[in-house]
């Protein structure tokens, strides 16, 4: 900007400076050339008149700027004052000397030779013919250019100080209103008019471009949310593998910290699978891998997104299926374990059967293997019945009745139900407390308590006790079962709940049961929102307390 | 020009944490293989080895183009040859893990193995290289810091296990196998020390301050 306005006032300095130049020039040559005429006139006529009454020898008396010859009629030159006459050549062909010949009075000019001055010529006619002529130079134009080159140049390089100043100056001032526009606030502007229609618009832009941000800002809000409460990670890719945006699922589930801005892929997870899957991803392939993060296990999916059917990028999704894992582990194990109790009692059963149907048994012992055949199938109806009622309850036992129970009332019935094994096994058992009424499944309950009475009897010494005893509470109540028994081992305690779990699994079958009791007292809590409390110590006894809310 | 530059750059970060990753695959395959006997990991960490000295050439090879056709300065040139070093520990530790699964190869029980402190080294060990390759892959200066710090502990471990070596051969225990527990301690200890590194040159590149400065 500085520049353009310093050529252009250097411009208009200079074309100014020049025009003026010519213009005097022309003016003033002219009217300087006019004056020397009319000055060259009236000096001749002088002249003329001394001459006139002098003779040559007023020509010799006198002093003057310009050159005066005198010459005769015939044009011989009488007299000059700069050269000798007698080397000068005939004047009567000279065009003033002739129209003063004629007239009375002759002017000419003529450039000389070497174009660097004029002459001006006035000749005057005397009375006696002859006739006198006044000469006098002037410089032409280009000399007194050349004699005004140095002052001009003066001239020319003040006008370039002052147009650069002058330049500088003017765009500085001119700028700083557009150097102080606000431009996040247009509108508060005040500067030049010329700029209102680019202000307006930069106004509307801001405008647009505000309402759009927050648009966005909003749709990332939505987006985040949405992300953010997800439990599992979330992982966006761009093509080079970029992390665009990620939850703190993913933070969490990795186990890791949160990667820089842009940060590459890899600062979430560098373990071999994790890489290759990625890798995988990035070349359009869709795949899953497992990873293992400290005891957890996570599954990995990654998909690839297309666009115009090149990879723009990709999903990652994580989801952690350490329960679906331990789940599964488990489920294999109780089908093992099913398949394994329901085996043995049918193979004894089988065994049996065979023998006595191959007439290998004397007919007075069919009676024992036939007992022996009832019990072991006794044994498989118990054990079916239990896989029943667990699966029911696995069911999560919406099908089940539920009714006004008395717990006191299911106390009393069961005690009533185990006296005879009580007796066999020499056990004491009593029933103590208050009625509580509640609601409830009526056959999971006694199920329930019959269960843990069942072990209570069983796993007892001979003249043990096992107390039954229904506490109400404010809302709930509890129901104890408590005895003095063998006791479980801290170690197995925990494990106790689970399906077909033994603590001593090498008498289990003198002992009988289906190693599903605890269990199935374990979800019929869960069904009645109850809470199971196990207190043990080995040799002195165990006591299991339900707690209903 | 400067986005090839940068894509350069990054796509050396990515190299080196990849590097990383195969060099803490290699110390935990040859820790297994030493403590739980299995020949397969054995295998596998001579393998990484092999891996590890690809990457080493692999990397060399780009930094030497950043360096020859970009120039670069100041924090640039820094990572850069941050990065020269970082790999020449790495390939160290890579070294030292096959190193181990030689040994654990040709000896005949780790029985010995529990009565010395080797796990807890071996740990230690494992969790320095991962946490050096963290401090360069989140730029954390504290963890980087930390490592440094940590090498002590693993330096006193090697003392105590060299200790109890001593006592176990003046007990008449197998001189041979005690031996070469001590060279596994050994190599656990340098790995400290080339983690210690790494976690160094990553304050180089981010301080621009060298540690023994």
């Amino acid at each position: 900007m500085t520049a353009k306005i310093f050529r252009n006032s250097m411009a208009v300095g200079i074309s100014v400076f020049l025009l003026s130049v010519a213009l005097f020039m022309g003016v003033l040559y002219q009217y300087f050339g006019n004056q020397l005429t009319e000055e060259l006139e009236t000096e001749a006529w002088l002249v003329a008149k001394g001459v006139e009454t002098m003779g040559m020898d007023y020509l010799d008396g006198l002093k003057s700027s310009s050159r005066i010859t005198w010459i005769d009629q015939d044009g011989t030159v009488l007299y000059d004052s700069v050269a000798d006459p007698a080397t000068m050549k005939n004047h009567a062909d000279r065009e003033e000397i002739q129209e003063a010949m004629l007239g009375t009075q002759g002017t000419a000019r003529r450039e000389s030779a070497t174009l660097s001055e004029k002459t001006f010529y006035v000749a005057r006619r005397l009375e006696d013919g002859t006739v006198i002529r006044l000469a006098s130079a002037q410089y032409t134009v280009v000399v007194l250019l050349l004699s005004m080159v140095q002052p001009l140049l003066i001239i020319l390089v003040v006008t370039l100080i002052l147009a650069a100043v002058l330049a500088s100056r003017l765009s500085k001032r001119m700028i700083q209103p557009i150097l102080a526009l606000d431009l996040e606030h247009p509108e508060n502007c005040d500067t030049y008019d010329e700029l209102a229609p680019l202000l307006t618009r930069i106004r509307r832009q801001n405008d647009t471009i505000g309402r759009q941000m927050e648009l966005m800002g909003q749709r990332r809000q939505e987006f985040e949310a949405l992300t953010e409460n997800m439990s599992e990670g979330f992982v966006l890719l761009d093509q080079k593998g970029h992390i665009l945006s990620y939850n703190t699922g993913t933070l969490r589930l990795l186990g890791v910290l949160p990667p820089a801005e842009e940060a590459n892929v890899l600062a979430l997870d560098r373990t071999d699978a994790f890489r290759k899957s990625v890798e995988q991803v990035l070349q359009g392939v869709r795949n899953q891998c497992r990873l293992d993060r400290g005891g957890r296990c996570v599954q990995l999916l990654a998909d690839p997104v297309f666009r115009d059917n090149q990879v723009a990028g990709a999903v990652l999704v994580l989801v952690d299926v350490t329960e679906r894992e331990q789940g599964e582990k488990m489920r294999r194990e109780f089908t093992a374990n099913v398949s394994h109790e329901l085996k043995t009692p049918l193979t004894a059963i089988s065994g049996m059967a065979e023998i006595i149907s191959n007439g290998m048994v004397k007919p007075e012992d069919v009676p024992g293997f036939a007992g022996d055949i009832y019990k072991e199938s006794q044994r498989l109806i118990a054990l079916v019945e239990d896989i029943i009622h667990l699966s029911r309850l696995d069911e999560g036992g919406t099908d089940l009745r539920r009714e006004q129970v008395d717990l006191l009332e299911v106390a009393r019935k069961t005690v009533q139900r185990l006296q005879p094994l009580a007796k066999q096994a020499g056990v004491t058992l009593a029933v103590a407390g208050a009625s509580l009424v509640m609601q409830g499944v009526p056959s999971v309950l006694e199920e329930m308590v019959y269960n843990l009475c069942d072990n209570a009897v069983k796993y007892n010494h001979k003249g043990g006790t096992v107390t039954l005893s229904v506490v109400p509470g404010e809302s709930g109540g509890e129901v104890t079962v408590a005895d003095n028994g063998i006791g479980i081992p801290a170690e197995d305690q925990e494990r106790v709940f689970e399906r077909f779990y033994r603590v001593d699994k090498s008498h289990s079958k003198e002992i009988g049961g289906t190693g599903l009791g605890l269990s199935i007292v374990k979800h019929g809590a869960a069904l009645h929102d109850a809470r199971v409390e196990l207190k043990s110590t080995l040799g002195e006894g165990t006591t299991v307390r339900l707690i209903f809310p | 020009m400067r986005n090839t530059f940068n894509e350069q750059l990054e796509q050396l970060n990515v190299e080196l944490i990849k590097m990383g990753a195969l060099c803490e695959e290699a110390i935990s395959a040859a820790t297994k293989a030493y403590l739980e006997a299995d020949r397969e990991l054995g295998q596998r960490a001579c393998q990484l080895e092999q891996e590890i000295d690809h990457k080493e050439r692999d990397i060399e090879g780009q930094c030497m183009k950043l360096l020859l056709r970009q120039q670069p300065v100041a924090r640039d040139l820094r990572s850069v040859s941050a990065a020269m070093r970082m790999i020449s520990d790495m390939e160290r530790i890579g070294d030292q893990a096959s190193d181990i699964a030689e040994i654990a190869r040709d000896i005949q029980s780790n029985q010995l193995a529990s009565q010395v402190p080797m796990e807890e080294m071996a740990r230690q060990a494992i969790s320095m290289v991962t946490d050096s390759v963290d401090a360069f892959v989140r730029g954390d200066l504290a963890l980087a810091h930390s490592v440094i710090v940590q090498d002590d502990i693993l330096d006193h471990l090697f003392l105590q296990v060299r200790e109890e070596l001593i006592g176990l051969i003046a007990s008449g225990k197998n001189g041979s196998v005690c031996l070469d527990m001590l060279m596994i301690a050994k190599y656990f200890e340098r790995i400290g020390d080339h983690a210690c590194n790494i976690a160094q040159w990553v304050e180089y590149a981010i301080t621009g301050q060298y540690e023994d400065d």
